[in-house]
């Protein structure tokens, strides 16, 4: 994946992952001439419709038709496999103006198929290697990512709101991503979500050892938008959350 | 080695009985630069998509010893050229007529496959290829500003037959696209349906951990194909070798 940057955004259920990958995603496709993958790992399964795109299948659906398959003794040789995943994943991107998504699914039928696991890891990471950047909007941890989506990322966007459980649960993935030299991400940071005064963000930084890439207000705009279900790529630039979160996505346009 | 050659004829018959296509014969390949690692055409840059998920598309590989059979350097097209379907998407036939030497029963298989992969080493500038090659569908993007840069059916023809040339067993390579109709493409499938069975044959066989022919679904397809049924021999041949390292 020759300059592709792979990011992932992590951090405890419900602090806005969603959102923030979403406007993250809306600034690096505004700027032209650059490919975005968007990548839902989360079995939540909100950033289609953060992001106002519809998914006709998951890599999920993609995996169990593959079991099913196999069960049945349709396998055929392996690259034959790759080739029809490909076409596969391909024909499950949701594409719009300056992205596109792939979402994961859920999880529900593990099972024991490792080389189908395998496969389609191996297949995701070819795919990511046609786009610029990639955005993984991800599960608590970075280590889901890693069993589920990615070999490995490049930089790593822990998300938290100010509360307490937040903080602590940030602390935890980075502590498990430093720890797992698998994951091999080359930077780290910390971005704040629904802040409600500068005083929080201080105190917060001045309790942990993760670098703050920024914060995100309480926005009443974002408040309005996910009540009302409206994607969140029209949320007004000059808003306080559209001007911050470009401020963070600005980080990772070469 | 016969396995191909009634489908070749029949295909001859189609060119020349439809009174829309055109040929471009024998010409040097025309030069196209390289796309590199980011050249995948998303949905808002495409200019003009052939066959996929979403239109229908038929793609397959046919090869002879009879090479007088193949029309080398020909590319033949029944239908509107990639520039005259700037903003349309439409169906996709391809087939891949090739004359060759050396087939035997125990390289046959691996030489058709390494054939049919070919097209996954096409590398033009916005230009994107995803196929199947078990449900002989094939998909292609064509990004608006190679479209409008001239990218026609002649760059990608003569850009396949050049990596078919590539291989020392290819004597003759020529191409049939067909973007006219779904009725066309009809009679394509209709053309090139035992052309599916055999290759889903071979497949079978090289798959095969029992050769239990009596129970096979492919057994008339065998039984009217000497050449498969070498191929067959060559693959038992070969497991048997196997088990017998083993043992």
């Amino acid at each position: 994946m020759r300059g592709t940057e792979t990011i992932a955004l992590c951090g405890k259920g419900g602090v806005g992952k969603t959102s923030i990958c979403s406007l993250m995603v809306k600034h690096l496709a505004e700027a032209k001439g650059r490919k975005i993958l968007a990548i839902d790992a989360d079995p939540a399964s909100g950033l289609a419709a953060s992001l106002g795109v519809g998914v006709k299948k998951s890599v999920d659906d993609i995996r169990k038709d593959l079991i099913g398959k196999i069960k049945k003794g349709e396998e055929t040789d392996l690259t034959e496999m790759l080739h029809m995943l490909d076409y596969e994943l391909f024909d499950a991107l949701s594409e719009s103006e300056g992205f596109a998504l792939l979402s994961i699914g859920r999880p529900e039928d593990e099972g024991c198929f490792c080389r189908v696991n395998s496969l389609l890891k191996d297949i995701i990471h070819d795919l990511a290697g046609g786009f610029d950047c990639v955005l993984i909007d991800g599960e608590a941890g970075i280590e889901q990512i890693n069993r589920r989506v990615m070999k490995s990322v490049d930089h790593l966007i822990i998300v938290s709101d100010t509360s307490a459980k937040g903080v602590s649960v940030a602390r935890t993935i980075a502590a498990v991503a430093r720890e797992n030299q698998a994951v091999g991400c080359r930077t780290m940071g910390l971005v704040l979500n629904r802040v409600r005064s500068e005083d929080e963000v201080r105190s917060i930084a001045s309790n942990i050892d993760i670098e703050i890439y920024g914060y995100i207000p309480e926005d009443e705009v974002i408040r309005q938008y996910d009540f009302q279900g409206r994607p969140l790529l029209t949320v007004p630039d000059g808003s306080a959350a559209g001007r911050l979160s470009a401020d963070i996505a600005k980080r990772f346009m070469k | 080695m016969e396995l191909f050659e009634p489908v070749i004829r029949e295909l001859r018959s189609f060119i020349v009985e439809t009174p829309h296509a055109r040929s471009w014969a024998g010409g040097p390949s025309r030069p196209w630069p390289r796309g590199g690692a980011r050249n995948i055409v998303l949905k808002d840059d495409v200019g003009v998509e052939l066959g996929g998920p979403s239109g229908e598309s038929l793609s397959c590989l046919v090869w002879t010893h009879d090479l007088p059979c193949i029309r080398d350097g020909c590319i033949t097209l029944i239908g509107p050229d990639i520039s005259e379907c700037m903003g349309v998407g439409g169906p996709l036939g391809k087939v891949v007529l090739v004359g060759v030497e050396g087939f035997t029963g125990e390289n046959a298989y691996e030489r058709h496959r390494e054939m049919d992969l070919l097209r996954y080493d096409l590398d033009l500038k916005g230009f994107m290829i995803r196929a199947v090659s078990s449900r002989m569908s094939e998909w292609c993007r064509i990004s608006r500003q190679a479209v409008r840069q001239g990218f026609s059916v002649q760059i990608l023809g003569s850009s396949l037959m050049d990596l078919f040339r590539k291989k020392a067993y290819v004597k003759a390579v020529e191409v049939l696209f067909v973007t006219s109709s779904a009725h066309d493409l009809k009679r394509l499938e209709s053309i090139t349906e035992s052309t599916a069975r055999t290759i889903s044959a071979m497949n079978k066989m090289a798959g095969e951990m029992r050769f239990d022919c009596e129970m096979c679904e492919y057994r008339d397809v065998c039984d009217d194909a000497d050449a498969l049924k070498k191929m067959r021999d060559a693959f038992m041949k070969r497991q048997q070798e196997a088990e017998n390292a083993g043992n």
